[in-house]
């Protein structure tokens, strides 16, 4: 794509798994007439010969195409930032479901019809004008306005004094250094995990303490559900689809905490990244999922050395990137290391530096990626490498969260992708 | 029982980007530069070796530019993308696995 906007002719090769994401994005984009040359999927795990055979093919393809009138025309629509459109739904609840889901507006739970008269409602929380355009969400690049933020947030049973946290949340997740285009295209069971800081989190009712990264507080529940409905249908990212997802994971239902300040031993997040107690934030974190870590350690660096041995794997994406693992504090936890006098600094060193992957553990074709993204950090990649989980100490993202009890959770991450936090604004 | 009810849209239209970008065709591969931006995925090296020496043999390109991301979730890098401009009549590249 990238190419084909440098007036460069362009082709893009896709096994067949992937040519209706590569399809879609070409006409997001404005460049609808890039031809596509399709190769059959897995191509990864074909040997030698097989990739051959299947390079005869597909160098007639290309020859074909590029002489060729392109692929699909298709009409682009330019109604970007145009107010939302009405539509007409069945009034009876399970009909009106029925309708989104064979619309395919839903995540798969019953919605809240999306009345003008309920996002009215929610557009009164923010000062910002319904047509005001927040971002453009990738993969398939719509227009999220304030307006159809609040659409998704009423759908997805927000109430109305949560938009402005969903308006900083598409912010973020719009950063380049987020990589939302990955994160939702990827078969990688990837998920924006919304952390909220400072004083709405208390004020909206966020979560932070026991079971706060399971069920039963609405702001937890359904903040993380708009995320998700934002990113399907302003974001075109549908399972099946442009979602590629082999598994996916149920964190992509919703996945959404606030900090739990008030037992903390140490500065918030929000603090540590340069922002004021008193502002409010969402942090944006590109998730694979989450791991209970259980240990009744009572030593700082007891408890750290098995932290950083369960963070340790050698198929999580961190350590074939150099990512930014997360590790979720228990209050108790924190008080350990808190007691042995460590700060937060001391926290991610000492993982740092206790959680190196051997990079003979890599299965062998892993390690020869290993040896391709991350070689130019060692002066010599080895078997006997030891590889760092991310580029530095400070990668390593600590939050305290959750209620009493021995457990800690680590959040593995995407890899190819960095937190980014916004202001909460009103 | 067949009573309807006003809702707004939660989609943004399909395909807002409008046509921003021509698709320009080539006439023929004879005597052509072709690029190829490898995405970094399994066994994609090896299709780029194969489809550089059959377009050369049997089609007659000139010669083949290769460069390779970093890892293909992450997007081309400026100085490829301007390199690739500067010498190539065609470029290819690998999307997804």
């Amino acid at each position: 794509m990238e190419a084909a906007k440098r007036d460069v002719t362009a082709l893009t090769i896709c096994s067949t798994s992937f040519a209706t994401l590569g399809r879609a994005q070409a006409k997001a984009l404005g460049c609808p007439d890039l031809p596509i040359a399709v190769i059959p999927h897995p191509f990864g795990l074909r040997n030698r010969e097989e990739v051959r055979r299947i390079a005869e093919q597909c160098v007639d393809d290309i020859a074909r195409l590029v002489s060729g009138r392109g692929t699909e025309g298709g009409e682009a629509s330019a109604a970007a930032a145009d107010r939302a459109k009405r539509i007409e739904a069945p009034y009876e609840l399970e009909a009106f479901n029925e309708f989104c889901e064979e619309r395919r507006l839903s995540d798969g739970l019953p919605l809240v019809p999306p009345t003008p008269e309920r996002v009215e409602r929610m557009l009164r929380q923010t000062r910002r004008a319904p047509g005001e355009i927040v971002a453009t969400v990738a993969p398939g690049f719509g227009v999220a306005t304030v307006e159809r933020i609040a659409i998704n947030a009423v759908t997805a049973g927000c109430r109305p004094e949560y938009l402005p946290v969903l308006v900083a949340a598409v912010e973020a997740m719009a950063e380049p250094r987020f990589n939302l285009q990955g994160i939702q295209a990827t078969t990688n069971p990837a998920t924006p995990w919304i952390i909220i800081n400072g004083p709405v989190a208390r004020e909206i009712g966020v979560n932070a303490r026991l079971n706060c990264l399971g069920q039963g507080t609405r702001a937890n529940a359904t903040i993380g559900r708009a995320v998700r409905l934002i990113l399907q249908n302003i974001g075109g990212a549908l399972p099946g689809d442009m979602d590629r997802a082999t598994h996916g994971q149920p964190a992509k239902y919703t996945f959404c905490c606030a900090e739990n300040e008030a037992e903390s031993p140490w500065e918030p997040l929000h603090v540590e990244r340069g922002f004021s107690a008193g502002e409010s934030t969402v942090t944006v974190v590109g998730a694979s999922g989450t791991l209970n870590m259980n240990s009744h350690a009572k030593d700082g660096d007891d408890l750290l050395r098995v932290i950083a041995d369960s963070m340790t794997f050698p198929t999580g994406n961190d350590y074939h990137f150099g990512g930014q693992p997360w590790v979720v504090l228990s209050p108790e936890h924190a008080e350990i290391l808190k007691l042995g006098g460590l700060d937060k600094t001391d926290v991610k060193r000492l993982l740092w530096e206790q959680s190196g992957l051997l990079a003979s553990r890599f299965a062998a074709r892993d390690y020869a990626r290993a040896h391709h993204t991350r070689g130019g950090e060692f002066s010599r990649f080895s078997a006997d490498t030891l590889l760092p989980i991310s580029l530095q100490p400070d990668d390593i993202g600590i939050i305290v969260a959750g209620g009493p009890g021995t457990h800690s959770v680590y959040v593995p991450t995407f890899g190819q992708t960095r937190a980014v936090t916004r202001a909460v604004i009103r | 029982m067949n009573q309807t009810l006003v809702i707004l849209d939660p989609k943004a239209p399909s395909g807002t980007a409008s046509r921003q970008y021509s698709w320009q065709p080539l006439d023929g591969l004879k005597g052509k530069v072709v690029g190829f931006i490898d995405n970094s995925k399994p066994n994609f090296n090896y299709l780029v070796d194969d489809l550089a020496r059959l377009l050369e043999e049997k089609y007659g390109v000139a010669s083949v530019v290769r460069h390779r991301k970093l890892a293909a979730s992450i997007p081309a890098p400026e100085t490829i993308l301007a390199d690739v401009k500067e010498r190539c009549d065609l470029v290819v590249t690998g999307s997804g696995d």
